[in-house]
């Protein structure tokens, strides 16, 4: 089991990541993922494959930075007016995963606000973190969302 | 919802379309969509599966037709059969998954059991059933669509009692199943099995209209344009800078549209000609995959039959009322309308069957950047197709116009040919549409 200062760590740096979201800082959000860092959002239950099999995303470092720099256009047409989001971080097991890094699962959940509508989203997170400096860097994180499969409108802000 | 009290006459229909303009009607009203479920969904040949979802017997999928939830099975005598997912007993809905393999489907409720073709294999309980009790009778079995047709493993079918040869009404369209199938090495194709399911809140054709535009990518998808001009080419890991040309190719500009054609057909068919030529999985020569894939492809073909295959470039081949396939990239859409302002869209890849496993790669990675919820492009499009239906909701104008480049087309036996600019492909699916909806009547 983690000691619990690096657990505390862990659970701050990932309430930072909520609040960066929310707070539309996808600059600063970015910087949180590594340069080969990826996000994946699988279109599948227990989906282990991503090349053979789509997903919502799956999105290296500079495939997000379009994807920044496309929330901060503000000419996205589904982005106007600009969602608000409350995202929402629980559950949170930390482990050690060798020299510096760590796997975290936890769940989630996010009520967006756009408009005339509201929506929530809800699953779980898996991470890959990486130890760098005083905090931590995302190799990987996997967002399940529970109704991956199902029918979607369009999604606009990362979970 | 609202039900219609009277179905619309034909000279009703006809009011709504004007050689250059549509009524807003046509977009919102009950009674419209009620018509176009009865005419055109309920009597063209519509798209229900792909054959390499039904490879065993027992293998089903679960989808629309018209107003109706099917089943596609493949039975033990090795055909096809499209059924109403309805229990004759008491009309109750029996598969609840949209794909699967069963030897019978169960009635949940008496445990009434039907093999694959829709037939009463066993009831519980025989013997309080009446004497007369008839297993073959039809009025006991899962209901059956009468016919189904197969062009080159796209399965259709039609609750028309005397259709049309499938043939006939995909006419020109063969063409680009026929090169969708023929870009495999091995000459078969599998459909993806993940799939996306999109739904906007307006009206089907919307959809079908912008897949045949041209003119907006350049400004609905200028937020996604701007920013893949910007980023740096190559920096991605995965995905060899395919995301972010297809992101920039939706900043065609007005000298970029010169080369491009539209072509639209009698039947409401559309495609464009000659768009979009860079990317990974264009008919580039630079790339170590794409030679590998052309040098087995040329292998079956031929080099000149190979050329001629990979040569053709059609975008957003539509297939009236509700099938875009664009071969070049395997991708195939799905449109189901579900109420005058609400539709799904399902959005499929395929794989090549012997071409190298990176093509299959690519072309789930093409679905993912232009058909996921997440969609930095398509996203942008459903917003535009939700608003266009807010506003044709209310009581104003109340014409559309479609008048660009009218006049300008060549016209040829069964066509229309235009430059890219020109909105005659909404012109050629409206005529059609008025042609479906009144040829009952007439």
């Amino acid at each position: 089991m983690l000691d619990y200062a690096t657990q505390r760590r862990i659970e701050l740096f990932l309430l930072e990541e909520a609040r960066l979201l929310d707070a539309g800082q996808f600059e600063e959000w970015l910087k949180l993922y590594e340069p080969q860092g990826i996000y994946w959002m699988p279109s599948q239950p227990g989906q282990t494959d991503p090349l053979n099999v789509a997903s919502i995303m799956y999105e290296d470092h500079a495939i997000l930075s379009m994807r920044v720099q496309r929330l901060l256009e503000a000419r996205a047409l589904v982005l106007t007016p600009m969602p608000r989001t409350t995202h929402l971080v629980s559950n949170i097991e930390a482990q050690q995963a060798g020299d510096g890094e760590f796997t975290v699962d936890a769940a989630f959940i996010c009520v967006e606000h756009q408009a005339d509508r509201q929506r929530i989203y809800s699953g779980r997170h898996a991470y890959q973190l990486a130890r760098r400096d005083d905090s931590f860097r995302i190799k990987l994180k996997r967002v399940a969302l529970m109704n991956c499969d199902g029918v979607h409108s369009p999604m606009a802000v990362p979970l | 919802m609202e039900q219609p009290t009277a179905p619309l006459t034909s000279d009703e229909i006809r009011s709504l379309v004007r050689p250059d303009h549509v009524h807003r009607r046509a977009y919102a009203d009950a009674a419209v969509f009620q018509l176009e479920q009865e005419r055109i969904f309920g009597k063209l040949w519509i798209y229900v599966a792909h054959e390499s979802q039904l490879k065993k017997p027992g293998d089903f999928v679960r989808t629309r037709l018209a107003d109706y939830e099917v089943l596609v099975t493949r039975h033990t005598d090795g055909n096809i059969y499209v059924l109403q997912n309805r229990c004759p007993h008491r009309g109750a809905r029996i598969c609840m998954v949209d794909r699967g393999n069963s030897k019978v489907f169960s009635c949940p409720y008496h445990a009434w059991s039907f093999r694959p073709d829709g037939s009463l294999a066993s009831v519980p309980h025989r013997k309080s059933y009446p004497e007369g009790f008839n297993f073959d009778d039809p009025a006991n079995h899962m209901q059956r669509v009468g016919h189904i047709a197969i062009y080159r493993g796209f399965v259709f079918a039609t609750l028309n009692e005397n259709p049309e040869p499938l043939k006939d009404h995909l006419g020109q369209m063969t063409e680009v199943i026929d090169n969708l199938v023929d870009r495999s090495p091995a000459g078969e194709i599998e459909i993806a099995d993940s799939s996306f399911t999109m739904e906007y809140r307006g009206n089907w054709k919307l959809h079908l209209e912008n897949a045949a535009d041209i003119f907006h990518p350049s400004f609905v998808h200028s937020s996604s344009v701007a920013p893949a001009r910007r980023a740096p080419p190559n920096a991605s890991i995965l995905d060899q800078d395919q995301t972010r040309e297809m992101l920039a190719a939706n900043g065609l500009g007005y000298e970029e549209w010169e080369g491009i054609q539209l072509n639209g057909y009698t039947g409401g068919h559309v495609y464009m000609n000659n768009i979009y030529q860079k990317g990974v999985l264009t008919n580039q020569d630079t790339d170590p995959v794409a030679t590998r894939y052309k040098a087995a492809l040329t292998e079956r073909l031929g080099p000149e039959k190979a050329a001629h295959v990979l040569g053709m470039n059609r975008f957003n081949n539509i297939i009236y009322p509700n099938l875009i396939i664009n071969a070049q990239y395997q991708q195939m859409r799905v449109t189901i309308p579900i109420s005058v302002d609400r539709t799904l869209v399902q959005i499929h890849c395929f794989r090549l069957k012997g071409a190298p496993d990176e093509m299959f790669h690519r072309a789930v990675r093409f679905l993912s950047t232009l058909g996921s919820p997440a969609s930095m492009i398509f996203s942008d499009d459903m917003e535009m197709l939700e608003r266009c239906q807010q506003g044709l909701a209310r009581d104003v104008g109340p014409w559309i116009d479609f008048s660009r480049g009218s006049g300008q087309e060549r016209r040829g036996a069964d066509g229309q040919l235009s430059g890219a600019a020109s909105e005659m492909p909404m012109r050629v699916q409206f005529q059609a549409w008025v042609n479906y909806l009144t040829a009952e009547a007439a």
